[in-house]
């Protein structure tokens, strides 16, 4: 290595600018852009969505007759153009935890936190950035399946009408639920800090848990356990994209008599909750940590 | 100016720094010697608080790191544990760093050419050796063009140009009035850096001086002996003040007397002597004797080395006798630089 010129101050001391929240928020971008991991994620999250949707377009059968009306066409249309959905919210899953947990294994996060040692706006930029990339790379996706699914959806006699806000707001939900999904994962990643704890626990939240309940439904029978189901993250997601008709959807059936049954806007609620309950702690205990 | 007040670190049971007060001063390469375990980096991560004091605090420049608007403006730090992801490239590393400042890609190549590193600032971290990583961490550490620089263990895994230009580097930010502190575990790498030097042993401050004053503190000199007759001799400088370590039979090494005063009792006597050595104890012996006791892992003493020739008469005696065993034999893993003692 050649030697190196003696060192010259390109400035005084006192004339830089401090830390401002745009410049960690660009910082945390610059970070974002410039992983492999992160990019690839967000290249996955695009191919399951879109792949998954045009995929199902193409080759749905059966449901022939299942809607008559327009409305409960747009209904299985959503149910259908968001079916790579739920595999992207694992891959969002997996970009929040390493978001956080990649900066505490590899050390960054010295780097980070020297240069912004309050650690809150580093943090919160992170999960900002992680929740926006997410969810934009998701609704572009939706939106290219969208249009990709119509001239699909027609060959199964569903008429997907793309003038219909109601069926944009579900995707725009969709889209939303992905972002969700890792903006929980950020918060289990800020409390376990190790990636690979983190993802464990976070797919065990969204592909497990689920599983659980139903096994638990199977057993036991009580609306309160219904109810109960209603509050984990994948059903609240779930719920939240919902495109309702009469109470019901073809993804999720009729609600069960006397059991809680949330609506988009409940769903929303719960997954807002997991997501503040999850940062404030994982936040309060990172910043009191040594890291 | 970096200000530790009663800063103490425990994990634990362990006590990583107990009670330490010190002032680290502008204009000044200050040294912090230590040995391995006895808190210096967890003294630098706290300095800019990537670790808590269990009790007491530490400021820089009269706040604490946290309370400044601009806080790569004051202080820069290259700490000893990774702390650059592994994935991403040196330039985009230095490129998220500088923004949160609103620090662009101008200075950022400005520190990628001083540090040396234009050749590889767009390969990922992940590969590269020691040495680069360490320039790396100078660069990040200069990025915002800081008051106070802090650097721990920074020519560790650098080739000895890049030695050098860490010494060079260093004594230039001190001389252009910034405040300069260097870790190490190495006595002679210090000697040949630092004006001050802080040392620390088990969390504790030792020393905090000059670098000339820390030997006078912890120098113990002796003169060794060899003479047929040294049993006869020992008789004779016997006094209240006089402690004698007979090495082998003939040699003895003498403490509380000068050689010229051994040469002259000798002489008035009769005494033959083969040998009449003073000896001086390197910058390496003041440091072990000061760190002996603190020291975590222990390899042995260190060896009193004869003094050069050229400098007889070496200071007075300061220090009872160091506790260090002469023999050479007990002598391990320890180098000994007789060098830093002619500085």
């Amino acid at each position: 290595m050649s030697t190196t010129a003696p060192y010259r101050p390109s400035r005084s001391h006192t004339t830089g600018r401090g830390v401002s929240f745009g410049g960690v928020l660009r910082s945390e971008w610059i970070k974002l852009r410039s992983l492999r991991s992160t990019v690839w994620c967000f290249a996955i999250i695009a191919v399951l969505i879109i792949g998954f949707g045009t995929l199902f377009s193409a080759v749905a059968s059966g449901f022939e007759g299942a809607a008559t009306t327009p409305e409960q066409q747009q209904s299985l249309s959503v149910s259908i153009t968001t079916i790579g959905v739920t595999f992207a919210q694992l891959v969002a899953a997996v970009l929040g935890a390493l978001v956080i947990t990649g900066e505490f294994g590899t050390g960054m996060i010295r780097s980070t936190f020297t240069a912004v040692p309050r650690r809150t706006p580093a943090l919160v930029a992170k999960l900002v950035l992680v929740a926006l990339g997410t969810f934009v790379t998701s609704l572009v996706s939706l939106v290219i399946t969208s249009f990709l699914a119509v001239p699909l959806l027609r060959g199964v006699d569903l008429a997907l009408d793309l003038g219909d806000g109601r069926y944009w707001l579900s995707m725009v939900a969709a889209a939303g639920s992905v972002a969700f999904m890792a903006m929980i994962a950020f918060g289990f990643g800020m409390l376990i800090r190790n990636s690979a704890g983190t993802i464990a626990a976070a797919i065990g939240l969204i592909f497990v848990l689920p599983i659980l309940f139903s096994i638990a439904m199977s057993l036991v029978s009580g609306t309160w356990l219904v109810s109960l189901y209603e509050f984990v993250p994948p059903t609240a997601a779930t719920r939240l994209y919902d495109y309702v008709v009469d109470g019901a959807s073809i993804t999720t059936g009729p609600a069960v008599d006397g059991a809680l049954r949330l609506d988009p806007w409940g769903g929303l609620l719960v997954l807002v909750g997991w997501v503040v309950v999850l940062f404030a702690a994982g936040a309060a205990l990172v910043k009191r940590r040594d890291v | 100016m970096i200000e530790a007040h009663h800063l103490t670190k425990t994990y634990g049971a362990k006590r990583a720094l107990d009670d330490a007060t010190f002032t680290v001063r502008p204009g000044l390469v200050t040294g912090f010697l230590g040995p391995n375990g006895a808190g210096k980096s967890t003294t630098m991560r706290m300095i800019v608080g990537l670790d808590r004091p269990t009790s007491g605090s530490v400021t820089v420049n009269g706040k604490r790191f946290a309370d400044h608007a601009a806080p790569l403006h004051e202080v820069g730090v290259l700490l000893d544990a990774k702390a650059v992801h592994t994935g991403r490239s040196a330039q985009d590393h230095l490129l998220a760093m500088g923004a949160t400042h609103g620090i662009g890609k101008k200075r950022v190549a400005e520190v990628i050419a001083l540090t040396g590193l234009e050749s590889v600032a767009k390969k990922r971290v992940g590969g590269f050796s020691l040495g680069m990583g360490q320039r790396l961490g100078i660069a990040a550490a200069l990025l915002g063009d800081p008051a106070t620089v802090i650097l721990d263990e920074p020519v560790n895994g650098l080739d000895p140009e890049g030695v050098v230009w860490v010494r060079t580097l260093a004594r230039f930010l001190a001389g252009e009035g910034r405040t300069v502190f260097l870790s190490s575990h190495l006595m002679s790498e210090m000697a040949q850096t630092a004006d001050h030097l802080i040392v620390l042993g088990r969390g504790k401050v030792l020393a905090d001086s000059p670098v000339a004053d820390v030997i006078q503190q912890a120098s113990g000199d002796a003169v060794r002996v060899r003479s047929p007759h040294a049993d006869h001799l020992v008789g004779l400088v016997q006094g209240p003040d006089v402690a004698v370590t007979a090495v082998e039979p003939g040699v003895v090494e003498l403490r509380g007397i000068t050689a010229e005063r051994v040469g002259e009792i000798a002489a008035s006597r009769g005494v033959v002597l083969h040998e009449l050595t003073p000896l001086v104890r390197s910058l390496e012996d003041a440091y072990m004797t000061l760190t002996q006791d603190s020291v975590d892992y222990h390899a042995g003493g260190a060896p009193l080395e004869p003094a050069p020739v050229t400098t007889p008469g070496a200071p007075p005696v300061a220090a009872p006798a160091p506790a260090a065993s002469a023999s050479a034999s007990a002598s391990a893993s320890v180098s000994v630089d007789t060098e830093g003692a002619q500085r």
